[in-house]
Parts: C-alpha cells; structure tokens; sequence
C-alpha cells in the first residue's frame, strides 16, 4: 500500500554549501571542541525496499557518523521487527502462527498493532494493515502487478479486513480469525520507522536533521542554522510541472503517497499499488497526498487513508486530527484539482493555501 | 593498557576482585542449595532476571517477551542507564540491582539469564546454579579453562537446567542443514571453515571517556576473548555439532591491520583447531572487508553444506565416473598427451540446479528461549546444554592465549565429576 513518488528534497546550507558523504575510519572518541562550525553531512542507508536518507549539521565528519550509525541502526532494527519480506521478523511470525494460536508478542510490536487497529476504525477500513493477502493477488508484493482473477479476488475477500485481527491486551496476545490474513505494513512501516530513528536523533541531542524514508516519509527536526526550517518540495502530478507546493518544516513530519512507484497499465487503464481494502480494488480517482503532522507514523498512515477515501471521509478524518495539513490532487481528465487543508504554503496556480480553512470561516 | 585504567573504567567490584587475586566475591565458596528448583506447571507464570541486560541481554529480553507466559521480574547492571532502556522496552519499571548478589536473593525469580561480558559468565551463573535457579548463560561459559570445567561442575553438582546462548543450534535452516551432513548427503565432513567479515571498527559508542573499558570490553584482552571468541565460537559450536566432538589442538595468529586505536585484542584472527581422525575447522574473521561476510561451509567427500544467517545450501560435487559411448576412441586411437592444465577443475562451483535451499524462519535466538523455558518447566536439560558450553568454551579460553602467545596448544578434553 505503501508506494509513492518521491517528493524532491531540498536541503539548505547557506554558509558551508558542504554536502560530504561520511567515511574513513573510526576515530577513538574524544570530545568534538564545541568551536568547530556546524557543517552539513549526508548519509544514505538501504533499508525497506527504499533508500533512507539523513542530513544533519555536525561538527566534524566522526561525529556525523557517530549520530548516523545509531540512526540507521535503529531504522534496521525496525525493519527486522516489521518486515514482511524477512521471514525472521516478528510480524512475519504473527502471519504464520496467528491463526493457529494466539501469539505471545513484545509490548512495541503489541503497541504498533493496537495504532494500526486504532487506525482502521478511525478510517473506517481505508487504512488496513491486513491487506497483504491483496497485495498478493493484485501481484504488488514483490514485483509490478497484474489484475487478478475473480477467483482469486473472491478468495482474498476472506483473508482481509481488520475486524478479523484480535488483541487481547492483557495477555499481551494476537491472533487471526481468519486463516491466510497477512499483515503488510506497507503503509504505516516506514513512517513509524522514522519516529523511531528521530528519537535517536532527539536522544543525542541533535539540533538540526532531516531524515527521509525514501522521501516518502521525511522528519525535519529543528531548522538549518539561520533557517526558519527545512524546505521540502511537493511535485505536481500534472506533467510539465515541477513543484506544486514547496513547504517550510520544522520538528514535524510530511508523507506523500501517489502512484508513481508500483503500478501497471491494462488496457489503457492505470492501475496503482495503493488499495482500497473495503472494495479490494485499486484506488482510482486520485493523483497524490501529501500530509504534515508531528507524528511520522500519522503523517503516513493519514496520506494512505485520505488517498483512500471519499471526500467526506476525507474531511473527516481531517476534522478529527488538527494538528494534521493536507494536500490533496485528484485526478481530472483536464486538470488535477486539489484539496488543501490547513496546509501552510502557496498551492501552484494560483490555489492558495488555507482554502479549506478559509471555506469554514 | 594497565590495570589501573581498567579499573578505572570498569567499575564492576567483580572485576577489581579478579584482577587483584583478592577473596572472591563471585559466590564459588557458597553452598550449594541441596533441592533443585520445583518444575513449573504449563501455566504458572516463569519469572526471569536478567543479569547484564546489555545490547545482548536486550535481544534475549526482546524474544523472552514474544515468549508466552514468561514475566521479566528482576535486571541487575552496574551500568545504570541500562534500567531506563529495558523499562521502556518491557513496558513498565522492572526491579534493578547493581549488585548481581541481590538479585540472586530475591525467592521469586524462577530462572537466570546471565548475559554479562565474558568475563564474568561463569562467576555469575555458578552464583545462579547455586541459589537454585535454572541458568541460560551467553556463550563461552568460561573465560578461563578453569571457569569452564567449575560450570560444567556446578551443572552436574546442582543437578540444574543450564542452556548455553548457542541459538543458532535452534535454527531451522541451520538443524536442517546439519541433519543432512549426518545423514551423509555430502559424504564424509572432514573440513569445516568459518568466515566472519565485517567492514565495521567493532567499536561502541562511548559517552564519556571514563566509560570506554566498560562499554567497550570487546576491544580489550583483560576482559575479551576478541574475534575468537565473541564470533567465532559460534562456527566452532556449529563445527563441533558436524564432527560430534571438541577440538583436540588450537594454532592461530591475530594482529591489528587496520585499527590502531588503543584496542589490545587483533582487528583480524586466523585459527586452526584439530579434530580426531586428521579433521580440521578453520576460522578467520576481519573487521575492514565484508565481502565475504558471515557464512560457514562443512567441506565433505562429496559436496558441501553453506550455512549464513538467512539460509543454507548444499552443493555436490560433480559426479567423478561418467560412462562413455565413446571409450573404444580411447582403445582404437590412444590417449592424446599434452598440457594438464584444466582450468575448470579448478573454478569455484557455480552451476545451476544442484543446490537444496533450506531458509530461516523464526529467529533462532527466540527459539532457544523458548526451548529454555520450555526445559524450566519440564527439568529436562535442554539441547545446547553444558556439554556444548564446554566444548566452544575450551577452545576459545585456551585458543585466546594460544593466538596471543603464538603457539600450538592442546585442549583439555571434557571430564565428568567422578
């Protein structure tokens, strides 16, 4: 469910224009004098089936990567955790045994779950991690896809839905009431992986990061020194448009999730990798959502689930989370409309930000 | 490095007892208690304590939490900020002791995971096996010979459960793997070699120079086996597992290639241990190249076994007697003579179609807990049990100063209590 087109990033270093990739050796640790300028260094990570991406201002190219490796570190033992594409991971294990017995699981994995769940009701199944078994049939794990038959849509009906996922909290327990479910954590994984990492960050008291997920999730923490914060560009879905919304972000977090990545054509048709659980088809109608949120694992979740949803639905969900802004393309045969709530930044073509806001007053 | 400046970073009273030859702290001369623990019904609730819930004892507490009914009831560390990391995890404040002897006193703790550096395993879980508590202690279970034949004592004369941390005897694609050699699926093993690459300093985060002794205790001979044995046990276990036996000798070298930064154990180990009948295992492990990475190959008569962390695989050799139409060419016209050079012969296996694939499920280090809880509840002792313990821990005590002091040395085989 998790596919999405990567918005282009733009860091910004105003004084040093420095952009170093880290490496050499281990220097023994010693404290880093606090008079070295703050540099920009970068650092990539393959993690998730994507490329993770950190920037951050340090002192020296050491202490860089001493913050980096933890950082990653943390994004790996995330993925190890929730991967469905490592056998060894412990949500893989729940796919295996849960139907056959309720499974004993850590407190993090029972919490992730029980977000999940919350997530699921407060989306009313557009947001459903049980959709592996669909992702399966329309051929999106692992490779590019392809329509189904009926016959196996109809068997797939049986193995998704939320509803047939029951935690039991006090015994710290999962188990499935229906045989072949299959949790993927396509579209909640990478953001919740990011909240994770940037708690490393926190922890180690970094002032100024920004850490993508393959940009389709990115956490700005604090700001570029002498920047209001960090700039992320959102593309436009109309072709010959670069840049639709450039926003400004600081101590939050922005998902987007779009078609580009996984789909395939039949018959002239585009069909993408983001689905709809409730019909068990690809969403049609929509371009693009980007969120912003404090939460990186709500930013994700939130732009899967409004991709998902009708347009009240839509409002709704939006209602309910205030801290969350959203822009929102959807698809037209002449030219993409938008939908921008509470978003902080000029829209392209004249939208202005605060439409949705602005309608309510 | 002295030992002054150990001490002064390793805070552990233990420590300072052991390397000044003072009276023990570490519980040998306490009596034994004379009834084992009772068994645990299915049901009751298994109440653990975690002595050294470092990056280790974090991973055990992790599985032991995706094991049913088990409860983490007590941690002791003398590295404080380790209580606030395992609470978080665990999900609530979990009793902490600095002082390992405390936790033992507490009578509602059913069994110990002991999961310190090396050098205080056998100290520790002998302290266990004598409160009365069954033990799952990390691998080796000694750091000096005598360590490992004390604990190998303390099992037998306790009469407790005691589980060594060698999961990965608890992976599927890895049993399925062994299994098949014994089967003789690839003739005869009569070589096993173990590689463990990694491109990585081996170094841990430090936040104050004080703490490095005690954060980075693998970098230092006075507390580390290094290479040899933090790594490399596990490929001589496995090894041991194929050959049914210990090592008999141990040669090796170790130096430091690379990171020349006030470390004391090599950057990089080469050893050879000897087996009966002329077998033999080879281990290297280097810490500036990961290529090779981590994987082990039992080199049998007739093919190989590849074991890594995901998976493993069995290669046979090509079948060395072809029938031939063609062999009255040889009668008619005669063998033709020239060079003997063919390269082939010679080019690493890498046909298509002859490879059996067995891959990883379950975390193997979950498995072995749930086996050792399983082995507290019905007092059997489990399958990587003292034995195994001893035979991986002989080798690398002795091979530690075999490496160092560069010469051959010959391994006390195992011996019961009379």
């Amino acid at each position: 469910m998790n596919h999405r087109k990567l918005p282009d990033l733009e860091y910004v270093d105003v004084r040093n224009k420095r952009r170093t990739r880290f490496g050499g050796l281990f220097a023994p640790p010693r404290a880093t004098p606090s008079t070295t300028p703050l540099q920009l260094y970068s650092a990539t990570h393959p993690a998730m089936g994507t490329e993770y991406s950190l920037y951050l201002y340090a002192h020296s190219g050491a202490h860089a990567d001493s913050i980096a490796k933890p950082v990653f570190q943390e994004v790996d033992r995330v993925e190890g955790l929730l991967s469905n594409y490592q056998p060894g991971s412990e949500l893989s294990r729940i796919n295996r045994e849960a139907f056959q017995h309720h499974v004993t699981t850590d407190p993090e994995t029972f919490r992730f779950l029980e977000t999940c769940l919350a997530w699921s009701e407060r989306s009313q199944g557009a947001f459903d991690i049980s959709v592996g078994k669909l992702m399966k049939v329309w051929k999106f794990f692992g490779a590019s896809g392809a329509i189904p038959t009926p016959e196996e849509l109809a068997a797939a009906r049986e193995d998704v839905g939320w509803k047939k996922i029951k935690l039991d909290r006090t015994a710290r327990t999962v188990r499935f009431l229906a045989a072949e479910i299959e949790l993927d954590p396509g579209g909640v994984g990478k953001g919740y992986a990011v909240d994770r990492a940037v708690g490393v960050l926190r922890a180690r008291q970094v002032g100024a990061a920004l850490l993508s997920a393959g940009s389709s999730t990115i956490y700005a923490l604090g700001a570029p020194p002498g920047e209001p914060g960090w700039k992320v560009r959102v593309p436009s879905a109309r072709k010959g448009e670069d840049t639709v919304s450039t926003v400004i972000l600081q101590d939050t977090s922005l998902s987007t999730a779009n078609l580009s990545e996984k789909n395939f054509v039949h018959e002239g048709h585009l069909y993408g990798a983001i689905m709809d659980p409730r019909t068990l088809r690809p969403v049609e109608g929509m371009l693009q959502v980007t969120v912003i949120s404090p939460s990186a694992t709500d930013s994700d979740v939130l732009s899967n689930a409004l991709f998902v949803s009708g347009p009240e639905d839509r409002a709704a969900l939006l209602e309910g989370r205030q801290q969350a802004c959203a822009l929102v393309i959807l698809e037209n045969q002449l030219a993409a409309e938008y939908e921008a709530t509470r978003w902080p930044a000029e829209v392209a073509n004249g939208h202005l930000a605060e439409l949705a806001d602005a309608e309510e007053r | 490095m002295n030992r002054r400046s150990l001490l002064q970073g390793l805070s552990f009273s233990m420590l300072a007892a052991k390397l000044s030859g003072t009276s023990s702290p570490f519980g040998e001369a306490e009596e034994p208690q004379p009834e084992p623990a009772r068994p645990i019904a299915a049901n009751d609730r298994v109440n653990i304590g975690i002595i050294g819930p470092g990056s280790r004892g974090q991973e055990l507490i992790r599985q032991l939490l995706r094991t049913p009914g088990v409860e983490i009831a007590a941690q002791c560390d003398v590295y404080e900020p380790r209580f606030a990391e395992v609470n978080e995890f665990v999900g609530k404040k979990v009793p902490a002791y600095k002082d390992y002897r405390e936790l033992l006193e507490r009578k509602d703790l059913d069994a110990i995971f002991v999961a310190t550096p090396p050098l205080f395993h056998a100290p520790c879980a002998i302290a266990a096996l004598n409160s009365g508590r069954p033990v799952y202690c990390e691998k080796t279970i000694g750091f000096t010979p005598e360590e490992c034949t004390n604990l190998v004592d303390a099992v037998a004369r306790t009469g407790q459960i005691f589980q060594v941390g060698h999961q990965w005897r608890y992976g599927s694609w890895i049993t399925d793997g062994i299994q098949r050699v014994q089967r003789g699926e690839i003739g005869e093993p009569t070589h096993v070699y173990g590689y463990f690459h990694r491109n990585d300093n081996w170094r841990r985060e430090v936040p104050k120079p004080e703490l490095e002794h005690l954060i980075n205790w693998r970098l230092y001979r006075e507390s580390s086996g290094g290479l040899l044995e933090e790594l490399g046990s596990h490929f001589i276990d496995l090894a041991n597992w194929v050959f049914g036996e210990q090592p008999q000798t141990i040669l090796g070298t170790t130096s430091i290639s690379t990171y020349n930064d006030g470390r004391t154990v090599g950057d990089n180990v080469q050893a050879v241990f000897g087996y009966s009948k002329g077998r033999t295992m080879f281990f290297s492990s280097i810490l500036d190249n990961g290529i090779a990475g981590a994987q082990l190959w039992v080199y049998g008569t007739k093919g190989a076994l590849q074991i890594t962390l995901e998976d493993s695989t069995i290669y046979w050799e090509k079948a060395e007697m072809i029938t031939a139409a063609s062999h009255s060419k040889v009668i008619d016209r005669g063998l033709k003579t020239g060079a003997s050079y063919q390269a082939e012969t010679l080019t690493p296996y890498r046909g298509p179609g002859l490879r059996t694939q067995m891959k990883k499920e379950e975390d193997p280090t979950l498995t072995a807990c749930k086996a050792f809880i399983q082995s507290v509840r019905t007092r059997k002792q489990p399958f990587a049990n003292v034995d195994v313990g001893y035979g991986s821990g002989i080798a690398c005590s002795i091979g530690r100063q075999a490496i160092f002091e560069g010469r051959v040395a010959t391994l006390p085989q195992l011996k019961r209590l009379g």
